[in-house]
């Protein structure tokens, strides 16, 4: 059932992505709804099950980019894992923080899947302009990120039929 | 010691998803079918999905459109304004060199591939991410006759290539791609060379392979500034497909060849239509030489669609 729950997120967010963020962009930026999925699933499930869900997002994603399938996949189940990884040991859950952390993971999973993309021969994607997307997009998800902290935190109740179980968290 | 089991466990998992990412990358930059095929399918299976999601949400956008880009709109209106002007006085004063790149074109009388078949579509989204903005979707795909390569038009002249086909729906990757290399021919002089556009430099093409200086400096040899540059019957795309004027033409950098800088005809910014030239593209233009011994494309194949006008934006 979490697996469908997670699964009906991830399409919907993907719709919004293709329809909403076509038009609504901030200095011609878009927001990273996958990539906002892949933090939030790092943050709220751990380092394991959040990887594996980013891992998901960034799988589907990469079904509409151009570039080759698995490369958002990577960058967004490494920074799930570091943000799993991190929230463990530092973080306690406030807005502020959380947003916070969203800013930092999105600007990671863009800056990171750019610069796997360089590495398998994507050209064009290392530049100054890596920063000024990456700094914005991150803003743009931190300020998406309390809207979508609901519909994660639906989705990933309850046991999951794959990976370990739902971590209990207070 | 049940902390150190989890991180171990967590990193198990994060190296097999890894691994899981390079295969699918190293199978997918081979063209492995079966992975191209599976995210066609998922494409084809959630665009109903996204085409009720494009209606329910339209007006979302378009109300973001009208207040955060009304300025832009203005510019436009104001950029299109000046050149209706422009055009009324280069007609009144009969200036051969004011004339526009539409009569220039139409005064060279080129076929502009009258007798090949054709699809027109509509242009249903622009880039979905942050890095592919010399990218539009198409609401035509596969069912309509579209295949990958085929050259996309608008009635001013080239704007792009199929890049990637599903069901209904196309991608198509436009000239505005440095990336996109295209082989183009000067009307003035029939001289052929290599092309693309310049980073950076909205509506600039440059031709900086394949064309010779003259030795003699015999200015007659060189394009005229202002002539037509259209695509090769050598390149991947039909011959004679309008892809801008001369600007300039200079030595580049090894002094005995040529760059040749051209204004392109379309503006691919503000694409709503487009039309697909049902041909299919011969083998890719051999970047680094002109090979005069390439085949020409095929003749057309049978249009599989109704709507087969050549109008465009």
């Amino acid at each position: 059932m979490t697996f469908l729950k997670i699964g009906a997120v991830l399409v919907v967010a993907v719709v919004v992505q293709l329809t909403v963020f076509v038009d609504v962009r901030v200095a011609d930026v878009a927001p990273e709804l996958l990539a906002l999925i892949a933090v939030l699933a790092g943050f709220l499930a751990g380092p394991e099950r959040g990887s594996t869900i980013a891992f998901g997002a960034g799988l589907l994603w990469d079904v509409w980019l151009p570039t080759p399938l698995g490369l958002a996949a990577m960058a967004f189940a490494i920074v799930a894992f570091g943000v799993g990884s991190i929230e463990a040991g530092l973080f306690h859950d406030s807005r502020l923080q959380v947003s916070a952390l969203v800013f930092l993971g999105t600007f990671a999973a863009v800056c990171g899947y750019a610069l796997l993309g360089e590495v398998v021969g994507q050209r064009g994607l290392v530049d100054l302009e890596l920063l000024r997307v990456g700094l914005i997009a991150g803003v743009l998800n931190a300020a998406l990120a309390p809207f979508m902290l609901r519909p994660m935190a639906w989705a990933l109740r309850g046991p999951m039929t794959f990976g370990a179980p739902a971590a209990a968290r207070s | 010691m049940a902390l150190a089991q989890r991180t171990g466990r967590s990193r198990h998992r994060l190296i097999l998803l890894a691994l899981t990412a390079i295969t699918l990358l190293t199978v997918d930059l081979n063209g492995f079918g079966p992975i191209e095929s599976a995210q066609r399918v998922t494409r084809d299976v959630l665009h109903p999905v996204t085409s009720l999601g494009a209606a329910v949400f339209s007006p979302v956008g378009d109300a973001w459109n009208s207040v955060f880009n009304y300025g832009a709109l203005e510019d436009e209106n104001d950029a299109l304004r000046a050149e209706i002007d422009e055009l009324r006085g280069a007609i009144v004063r009969g200036e051969a060199d004011s004339e526009t790149l539409q009569r220039l074109l139409e005064a060279t009388d080129l076929p502009y591939v009258d007798d090949v078949a054709r699809v027109t579509a509509n242009v249903v989204r622009g880039s979905v991410g942050n890095f592919d903005d010399h990218v539009v979707t198409i609401d035509k795909g596969s069912r309509n006759g579209i295949r990958e390569g085929m050259a996309v038009v608008t009635r001013a002249g080239i704007v792009g290539r199929v890049e990637r086909v599903d069901n209904s729906t196309a991608t198509v990757q436009l000239i505005s791609d440095a990336s996109l290399f295209i082989g183009a021919r000067l009307v003035s002089t029939s001289e052929v060379g290599l092309g693309h556009s310049v980073p950076g430099e909205s509506g600039i093409f440059v031709i900086d392979r394949g064309l010779d200086y003259p030795d003699s400096d015999d200015l007659d040899l060189l394009p005229d500034i202002g002539s037509a540059v259209v695509t090769a019957g050598e390149s991947s795309y039909p011959a004679d497909i309008p892809i801008g004027i001369v600007l300039s033409a200079e030595r580049s950098g090894d002094e005995a060849s040529m760059e040749v800088r051209v204004e392109l005809s379309n503006n691919v910014d503000d694409l709503h239509f487009v039309t697909i030239l049902l041909v299919d593209p011969t083998e890719d233009f051999p970047l680094g030489t002109v090979d005069a011994g390439v085949p020409a494309a095929p003749p057309a194949e049978e249009s599989t669609d109704d709507s087969t006008s050549g109008d465009d934006e």
